[in-house]
């Protein structure tokens, strides 16, 4: 089988998979007890009223006309509108709204634990049992051992704690007035006209530094059970590689040591560590609720789980297909990866 | 002080209410049901028949009956029938001993547990110089008088910043909730208001009202050279429009607050054709005549003492004629998803800026605001939802004015006495930054409950509950002194003094108040034939708020070992909801939050026939009770 038949037979593959998720959120909530009009009306409401919004969100259709309009709406990308969350609004606008602040955070919760965990997983690797080992080896173990929320507390606690003292958080860098909320991320933006910068795009420094500064904290600990984890893994990978016999081989024939690591042995060891990290990609688009909520970043994790508890179908739905198909697409560019790090693996029988 | 001439101004105003009243007229059954009330009154027969001497022709006595013979459903419902027969202003004591007597018939049959009031506290900075708020909440609160010392050393703009909750709708139709309204009230306004959440109505867009002999026919007179945000002047026009978007607009969430008698009750047209419960009101129809720019005419079906108290609600704001594309013969400036989502405009002291939905909301002052220039130039709330986040929030000095997380309370701090107005001003010292604030405490009209199932529970289970709560320990331990005890349904502010202080209401309460009292839980359990070994079974169930789940394991912890298991279920908002309407909830928490200041607003919900969950949510709105089936034995 080809490399390119293969994508092609997993692509197909996805089609009954979506199918599967979408028929369960729609069990879920339609036929679960979660009553959107409940909760749009709250308990205030009257009953008159709560008529007139069944028959208007459809809930009096059959369920079997129900689940195919929903299907339907999915498959068209014609996604409707939010039904409880905030009424009215599409649900294109909605993800287009927060969609942003979860990849932000998500990001960069990859990016660190990528530039910090590999390097010092490697660095141990080739250094066993020394103090830096033992330092990174048992660093590693009590960033996976800290539980997030409460990592997250402490953080900010600290961050919060050092405003006026010589390790000023607020002041170092661009200055924040708080350690908390939404980064602004309007630092780049679609120009009508000319811009310095090639494309159409005007890009705003010191905007873009402010994220960053905002969202180093809630990444950090985002990541940290992952960087842990790449330190771990990668320290496991090193050692192994760096013991096995082509390098001695490689060693015999006058290779220097820099090109056997850096051409040979790394490339091997960050096979090991491909589907861990795309495993961490899935903290691009859930996020982590309790993160957000303590860091004030309202993303789409928060937004999903509203949507879920309260029966929201339009909104719950649609970020569940959007959900999956990340994930599956995620998968097949892991696969993907594999071949080209390792040409062993291919797709023929 | 600068808060006591606030208030000063704020009494000068006209209040326009001919008289004092605090009832308003609830139906037996809503109109749009269809349901004749006889088959729904069930034993009790017509309605019509029924007056406060005639009663049921049930001779079966059982211990707990008047001595008149009435069971406690009975006594309820008959106590409502009179309150719906008087409706008169003139009438109000005999519609308070009823209320008296439907509490009475709730405590002895102990179908519901009332078991604290809500307390709104409000924490703000040296800087912040705010009128304080009553019990209705300070969501009623607009802010255009609050001043905010900018030469303090940690505050620099003229911007007031507060805290908010999830917001969302803009649109004041649609909105049900109070973080919505926090913002719909700076920039909408409504003929009546309740200045800063304090009982006392004024007006706001009315100048003066005349009322009918029937009590029927309303005259308003607005008030003149009111501007909308865009310049335009505010006229009777709009008002009528913005109230047939109430009626007609899809998106409208209140219709029957303005249309069903339960409510204000406007005369409309209906037709089936038009669509489903209030949604079948005919276009253009309800009965409110444009008689000059500033004077405009409504009629109502029937006498509502409570009409002026019910335009002060959100969603009878005026909005500028022809705004929103939602009503069949406007072509509207902006469209219904606009409207609730960037695009405001109104009276209110504040112009609409921008809202990031889940991140912050802003607005700036309207320099032609119709009562002078508005102190702060901007008012703008982050949107934060975890203890966490808020408590880093305020301690960074970001909010002016918030309440303060319970996880991160302390109530060995606040510093208050009692003023006039039966509210605790003070300060509270000292916030993880050292800073020392300005602490104010009502009591709200609110109240926070265990209910039962008459169907589903018995009598002795309801009462045994009642005995093993300490309502005082419950408040202290779960909610950190955060709200008052309750011992009856309708709250301190509103009880009916003349008919039975609430002190003695109080003292006569049977089941031991304020202590835990387990023995005669276990007689009254043991005389159904309960016991350790044989324990009769009660699930309640509670909403996903860490504070009723803490006083429920209160409860059952307190339990173990009696005649009695109470298990807990929690279940999500809606959920709780949903299963209510089903009628599958043997015992539940839920609290009523009054809009207004009305007896009967909260009354109603115990009309023994209006508990029949068969009939709720359509055809009835009362609690999910199922009063009637109680077995009397």
């Amino acid at each position: 089988m080809s490399r390119w038949r293969y994508f092609l037979m997993r692509l197909g593959l996805m089609i009954p998979v979506l199918f599967l998720v979408m028929t369960i959120i729609f069990v879920a909530l339609r036929m679960g007890p979660l009553d959107p009009v409940a909760a749009i009306l709250g308990p205030e409401g009257t009953g008159g009223d709560a008529v007139a919004i069944r028959e208007q969100l459809g809930l009096n259709e059959p369920l079997w006309r129900q689940y195919l309009d929903f299907i339907w709406s999915l498959i068209t990308l014609d996604l409707g509108q939010s039904w409880v969350i905030q009424e009215g609004r599409s649900v294109n606008g909605l993800i287009m709204i927060y969609a942003p602040r979860t990849i932000w955070l998500g990001l960069w919760a990859i990016l660190l634990p990528l530039f910090l965990g590999i390097p010092l997983g490697f660095y141990a690797g080739l250094h066993p049992n020394s103090w830096a080992d033992y330092l990174a080896s048992f660093s590693g173990i009590v960033w996976l051992a800290m539980p997030n929320f409460w990592l997250a507390i402490m953080l900010l606690t600290f961050l919060r704690r050092t405003d006026g003292t010589r390790f000023d958080w607020y002041q170092i860098g661009p200055e924040i007035r708080s350690i908390i909320g939404t980064p602004p991320l309007d630092f780049i933006a679609i120009t009508d006209g000319f811009s310095v910068l090639p494309f159409w795009f005007t890009f705003d420094l010191g905007g873009f530094l402010v994220a960053v500064k905002l969202i180093i904290p809630p990444a950090l600990v985002l990541g940290s059970a992952s960087m842990a984890a790449e330190l771990r893994i990668g320290r496991t990978a090193m050692l192994e590689t760096i013991n096995s016999n082509y390098v001695d081989t490689a060693r015999a024939k006058g290779l220097s040591n820099r090109i056997i690591i850096w051409k040979h042995v790394f490339r091997n060891a960050l096979i090991p560590l491909v589907p861990i990290i795309t495993n961490e990609a899935v903290l691009l688009i859930g996020g982590s609720v309790i993160i957000e909520y303590i860091f004030g970043i309202n993303g789409l994790g928060a937004l999903f789980f509203h949507a879920a508890v309260q029966g929201d179908l339009p909104l719950a739905g649609s970020l569940i297909f959007f959900f999956t198909l990340i994930i599956i697409l995620l998968n097949i560019l892991q696969d993907l990866l594999y071949t080209l790090l390792d040409p062993r693996v291919g797709y023929e029988r | 002080m600068e808060n006591t001439m606030m208030f000063l101004l704020l009494k000068d105003r006209l209040v326009l209410m001919p008289h004092r009243k605090t009832v308003s007229r609830r139906r037996f059954l809503l109109a749009s049901g269809g349901v004749a009330s006889i088959g729904a009154a069930g034993c009790l027969g017509d309605d019509d028949e029924i007056t406060a001497d005639d009663t049921a022709d049930d001779d079966s006595v059982d211990d707990d009956d008047d001595p008149d013979g009435l069971t406690n459903v009975e006594k309820a419902q008959t106590a409502w029938d009179r309150v719906v027969e008087h409706p008169h202003p003139d009438d109000e004591d005999v519609r308070n001993e009823s209320y008296v007597e439907m509490e009475e018939a709730i405590r002895d049959d102990m179908i519901l547990l009332p078991l604290f009031h809500g307390k709104s506290e409000r924490f703000s900075y040296e800087w912040v110089d705010m009128p304080e708020m009553g019990p209705l909440g300070s969501h009623h609160q607009q802010y255009h008088n609050v001043e905010l010392d900018t030469g303090h050393e940690h505050k620099d703009e003229n911007v007031f910043e507060v805290i908010n909750s999830t917001v969302t709708t803009l649109d004041p139709i649609q909105s049900t909730d109070t973080a919505s309204s926090v913002v719909i009230g700076q920039v909408y306004e409504c003929l009546t208001t309740y200045p800063a959440g304090n009982l006392e109505l004024e007006n706001q867009l009315a100048d003066d009202v005349e009322i009918s002999d029937d009590l029927l026919t309303y005259t308003f007179h607005i008030k003149e050279g009111v501007q909308f945000h865009d310049g335009e002047e505010l006229t009777a026009a709009d008002f009528k429009y913005a109230w047939r978007r109430v009626a007609e607009s899809p998106g409208s969430r209140r219709a029957s607050f303005l249309l069903s008698p339960t409510h204000l009750g406007l005369v409309a047209e209906t037709d089936e054709d038009e669509g489903v419960g209030p949604a079948n009101v005919v276009p253009d129809s309800i009965a409110f005549e444009v008689i000059d720019d500033h004077t405009f005419e409504i009629e109502l079906t029937d006498p509502t003492p409570g009409a002026l108290d019910i335009l002060s609600y959100d969603a009878f704001a005026a909005v500028p004629e022809g705004y929103v594309d939602d009503l069949e013969d406007y072509d509207g400036e902006v469209s219904q998803e606009e409207v609730s989502s960037e695009a405001m405009r109104g009276t209110g002291p504040f112009e609409f800026v921008a809202w990031s939905p889940g991140d912050e909301v802003s607005v700036t002052r309207f320099e032609d605001y119709h009562e002078g220039q508005p102190i702060p130039e901007a008012v703008h709330w982050i949107i934060l939802e975890d203890a966490d986040a808020i408590w880093t929030y305020i301690n960074e000095r970001n909010a002016d004015a918030f309440g303060i997380p319970t996880a991160h309370y302390d109530r060995d701090l606040v510093d208050a006495e009692e003023d006039d107005m039966g509210r605790e001003v003070g300060t509270y010292a000292e916030l993880d930054n050292g800073d020392e604030v300005n602490y104010v405490a009502v009591s709200d009209i609110s109240t926070f409950y265990f209910a039962f199932n008459g169907g589903q529970t018995i009598t002795a289970a309801r009462q045994a509950v009642a005995y093993a709560t300490d309502h005082e320990e419950l408040v202290d331990l779960v909610f950190e002194g955060r709200g008052t005890v309750a011992f009856s349904f309708t709250p301190p502010d509103l009880w009916p003094e003349e008919v039975i202080s609430y002190d003695d209401w109080v003292d006569e309460w049977p089941y031991s108040p304020n202590e835990t009292d387990i023995a005669s839980a276990n007689e009254v359990l043991a005389e159904a034939g309960y016991d350790e070994d044989d324990p009769y079974e009660l699930e309640i169930t509670t909403y996903d708020d860490p504070t009723f789940q803490e006083a429920a394991a209160l409860t059952r912890d307190k339990l173990a070992g009696s005649g009695m298991e109470f298990e807990i279920r929690e279940a999500q908002f809606a959920d709780l909801i949903a299963s209510g309407h089903d009628g599958e909830l043997q015992a539940f928490s839920l609290g009523w939050i009054w809009s207004w200041q009305d007896i009967a607003y909260g009354m109603f919900g115990f009309e023994p026939a209006n508990t029949n969950t068969d009939l709720i949510p359509e055809q009835a709105d009362g609690y999910y009770l199922d009063w009637e089936q109680v077995d009397d034995e």
